[in-house]
């Protein structure tokens, strides 16, 4: 006996009607342009859940979404100020079709909201997520969360984990809610036999050799940490940088946000949080248009360090979790994996 | 567009924009590329990945200037002279493609002529730039086997900026460098869609696909279609019309989409003229400052809220489509004209801008294949795209110009309008910056890019800065022979001593109010880029 199961692909509509009675169900959907996006699902029969494509955006929408208002804020008599929390209702959700990478940028995302200060907009919408995901027997193009140690497949975070074999998928669980799914609906789930088990490290072993891109991240990490980066690669990086912020907001672990307050009479107003990112001139500007940082010289600096240097001192591992998805947008030629790419080549 | 018109015989890109990324060598002369067209840049950064090699023209030190292998920072408003030395070292080092230049070209002898006449040594004087740098940049264009030379209004934006066009045409031709893949002269188009708006008419003296009024066969065809008198005579320019003064020649205006008080020359010229017409129409999506003035605004559709094409730099024709219906009052321009139309009693019943698209592809040749269903479901068709078979053109004038041979059309050194004196002792060079677009009818309602860049900077070179006793942060005073504006200086080596150097986004500071109504005399472009300025502190 084991903890692992096995559910039919002809099954998998059919659970996830199931679960939609009861959750929000959020999955990556091709719209009819062609572009994959995890999208809310109103109706599973007019979607196509494409398992195929990675997701152009990750979960951070989700949880921590581009604009988001705090509390709205009123002084009628002019005198104290009265703040009143806004209540959203966040239905219970599912998230299917999680990626490795994308599983381990939530947990990130925990670190950053939950970890000391309790950030209850975000825990809010965290705690009633239920996340299902996909091992990845076939990294993209720009993927290399093998570097980042994290993919292609996970074996912990999630509540639910699948692995493509062929007809069917290998289902294991890490949390009592995903236990709680198999239980629920026991007639979807049947015990998985040795042979599916071996058939799941076969598509591991495989998967491992399938990465396009060989990118050195330990390398980086190491020379970041014994700060043996060249200047030139700080310089020629954030000169090529085009500031569009692209690789910000398309990336699953950066949390950088400004905080503005949008007055709505002449009394009252809200707080509202928006995503933000450091390599804008405006991030670090003072009053008075000073700038500590050189943009042009230095302004994509904090983003690299932050990833792989003060995340790794902080917490062990970097925070970038190998999705590529700023490799996939970036206009300039500035991502991740160019800067590691120059960092490990500008030394040898 | 008459500079290329005259030489090659069609005003646009000849490449595409991806086969930059291809070349060997990129000439950038009068285009801050990396602020005004990042996506053009992004190509040039690749190419520079693979090994190309990057010239860029420009009195000031842009970021891509920086990048360049060779930076020539020329006196403003002597690109002829420069491009006329690079031309005599080509010629006098062998470099020169005498092949293409037989087989494809015309009156080589008039331009060979004028540059055996001319004497390098001084020619290098007058563009400040150091006769070793000239000659560098030539022997590194001539010898490239695929080279593109990308310009923008740095280029257009003079006096002679026809000229500018005609003696980079007469650079690409004497090396053969137009007519093949990954090679030729692009003209970088600052709108979406302001290739289109040339492509459908928008012109005082053509019909859509360029072709004139003035001759009977293309205006008898349009007469036909329309059932309409059409008139022979081309019409006003801009600067005609915007400039026309107390007792100009227009009594009303239709202004859709433009904001002429900011982004004309002489502000106060275009005001006067705008408030003495009997009646103007202003159509935009937000008020302008243009559209304050208007006796009727209509408000007009976003993209979001319309589906049509937009034809890009490199003549790709491309959809876009309607995602959300128009909100409150406005309307689609098309419904606005149409409406319009039928009240002055001339109906135009276009059941939707597909039904249009059929009737340009009839009526102009280069979009003869180019029918929304062809466009749905695809990144567009570029022209000329003769019928529904024809597959686009990725780029112009394979096996021969449009016009049938490349004309050479020697030009020589026209001095700028107004250059600096004892009064007004700075030159002065508007442009654009990377957070901004335009008179920021629309960018400035983003407080993001606000934040980024949210009032008029002006560059100022250090030294200036001491001897004016300004610094970083200061206010001056900025006034030439037709107005005075205040704004923020900025110290920085970017501008060499005694140019200056701002924006014209910023309703605050209309740096407009300053400029010259010197203009081409072909194109009837203004000069922006040239006209002097005395500065001091407030």
């Amino acid at each position: 006996m084991t903890d692992k199961y096995i559910l039919k692909k002809d099954h998998l509509l059919p659970l996830l009607r199931k679960l939609k009675k009861t959750h929000r169900l959020i999955a990556p959907v091709q719209n009819r342009h062609g572009d994959t996006l995890f999208t809310v699902i109103d109706n599973l029969d007019e979607v196509r859940i494409d398992l195929e494509n990675q997701a152009q955006n990750s979960l951070k929408q989700f949880f921590f979404p581009q604009q988001e208002t705090l509390f709205s804020y009123s002084n009628p008599a002019g005198d104290s100020y009265h703040f009143e929390p806004v209540a959203e209702e966040i239905p219970p959700t599912l998230y299917f079709g999680v990626r490795p990478c994308d599983l381990a940028a939530v947990l990130y995302l925990d670190v950053v909201f939950l970890k000391n200060a309790k950030d209850p907009n975000y825990l809010q919408k965290r705690q009633n997520s239920i996340l299902v995901g996909l091992n990845c027997n076939d990294p993209f193009a720009s993927c290399f969360c093998n570097a980042t140690r994290n993919g292609p497949f996970t074996d912990c975070g999630f509540d639910l984990q699948l692995t493509d074999l062929g007809d069917r998928f290998l289902v294991e669980y890490d949390r009592s809610r995903g236990q709680e799914i198999i239980s629920q609906w026991r007639q979807f789930f049947a015990q998985a036999g040795e042979q599916d088990v071996k058939a799941q490290y076969q598509a591991f072993l495989e998967a491992r050799g399938k990465f396009k891109l060989q990118v050195h991240l330990d390398q980086a990490v190491k020379k970041l940490a014994e700060d043996e980066v060249p200047d030139s690669v700080w310089e020629e990086l954030s000169m090529r940088c085009q500031d569009c912020g692209g690789c910000a907001y398309i990336c699953p672990t950066c949390t950088c946000f400004t905080i503005s307050d949008l007055q709505t009479s002449d009394h009252a107003g809200e707080r509202i949080r928006s995503w933000d990112a450091c390599t804008f001139s405006g991030f670090t500007r003072m009053a008075g248009g000073h700038n500590p940082v050189d943009r042009q010289m230095r302004g994509i600096e904090k983003r690299f360090r932050h990833k792989l240097q003060f995340d790794v001192k902080k917490d062990n591992r970097p925070s970038c979790v190998g999705c590529g998805r700023c490799v996939n947008i970036c206009f300039g030629g500035t991502d991740i994996v160019r800067f590691i790419n120059m960092t490990c080549c500008e030394n040898s | 567009m008459a500079g290329l018109a005259t030489t090659f015989g069609s005003g646009a890109m000849t490449n595409s924009i991806n086969e930059i990324e291809n070349a060997q060598v990129m000439l950038v002369i009068g285009s801050n590329t990396s602020e005004a067209h990042p996506q053009v840049a992004r190509r040039i950064f690749t190419a520079m990945d693979r090994g190309a090699r990057l010239i860029v023209i420009d009195p000031r030190r842009t970021l891509l200037a920086r990048r360049a292998d060779i930076h020539l920072a020329i006196r403003p408003g002597t690109d002829i002279p420069l491009l006329n030395a690079m031309m005599r070292i080509i010629l006098d080092e062998n470099l020169a493609d005498d092949l293409f230049i037989e087989m494809r070209t015309e009156n080589f002898y008039g331009l060979r002529d004028m540059l055996y006449r001319l004497d390098l040594e001084e020619t290098a004087r007058l563009t400040g730039v150091d006769l070793a740098g000239i000659r560098a940049a030539a022997q590194l264009y001539g010898r490239a086997q695929k080279a593109v030379i990308c310009y923008c209004l740095g280029i257009t934006q003079h006096v002679c900026g026809t000229g500018n066009v005609q003696a980079i045409a007469n650079l690409a031709m004497l090396t053969g460098h137009v007519e093949k893949e990954d090679t030729g002269v692009d003209p970088l188009r600052g709108q979406n869609n302001v290739q289109g708006a040339c492509d459908m008419g928008a012109l005082p003296n053509v019909f859509p696909s360029y072709q004139q009024v003035d001759i009977d066969d293309y205006r008898e065809k349009f007469e036909r279609a329309w059932h309409a008198c059409l008139p022979s005579q081309p019409g006003l320019t801009l600067m005609e019309m915007t400039h026309g003064g107390k007792n100009g020649p227009l009594k009303a205006m239709f202004i859709m989409g433009e904001n002429p008080v900011l982004s004309d020359p002489v502000q106060a010229r275009v005001e006067e003229t705008l408030d003495n017409l009997e009646f103007l129409l202003v159509a935009d999506i937000f008020l302008t400052e243009t559209a304050r003035r208007a006796h009727v605004v209509l408000p007009a559709a976003s993209f979001a809220e319309k589906t049509g094409t937009f034809t890009n730099s490199e003549r790709r024709v491309q959809m876009v489509r309607r995602v959300i219906p128009p909100l409150g009052q406005s309307r689609t321009d098309s419904d606005i004209i149409m409406d319009l139309s039928a009240r002055l009693g001339y109906a135009m019943d276009y059941e939707s801008p597909a039904e249009i698209m059929e009737e340009i592809s009839m009526l102009a040749p280069i979009y003869g294949g180019m029918q929304h269903d062809r466009l749905e479901n695809s990144w567009g068709l570029q022209w000329p795209c003769w019928d529904r078979r024809h597959s686009g053109t990725p780029f112009l004038h394979k096996y021969y110009f449009t016009r049938g041979k490349g004309r050479f059309v020697p030009t020589v050194h026209e001095p700028p309008a107004e250059l600096p004196d004892e009064d007004y002792p700075f030159l002065l060079i508007t442009g654009r910056i990377y957070h901004q677009y335009h008179t920021g009818t629309m960018s400035r309602h983003s407080a993001l890019l606000s934040r980024e860049a949210g009032e008029a900077l002006l560059q100022l070179h250090p030294g200036d800065g001491r001897r004016l006793g300004v610094r970083s942060g200061d206010l001056v005073r900025m006034r030439s022979r037709r107005g005075e504006v205040q704004v923020k200086a900025q110290l920085t080596e970017t501008v060499k001593a005694g140019e200056i150097y701002t924006t014209f986004h910023f309703s605050e500071m209309p740096v407009n109010r300053l400029t010259i109504s010197a203009k081409d005399h072909f194109s009837q472009c203004p000069e922006y880029k040239i006209c002097a300025v005395h500065l001091e502190k407030v």
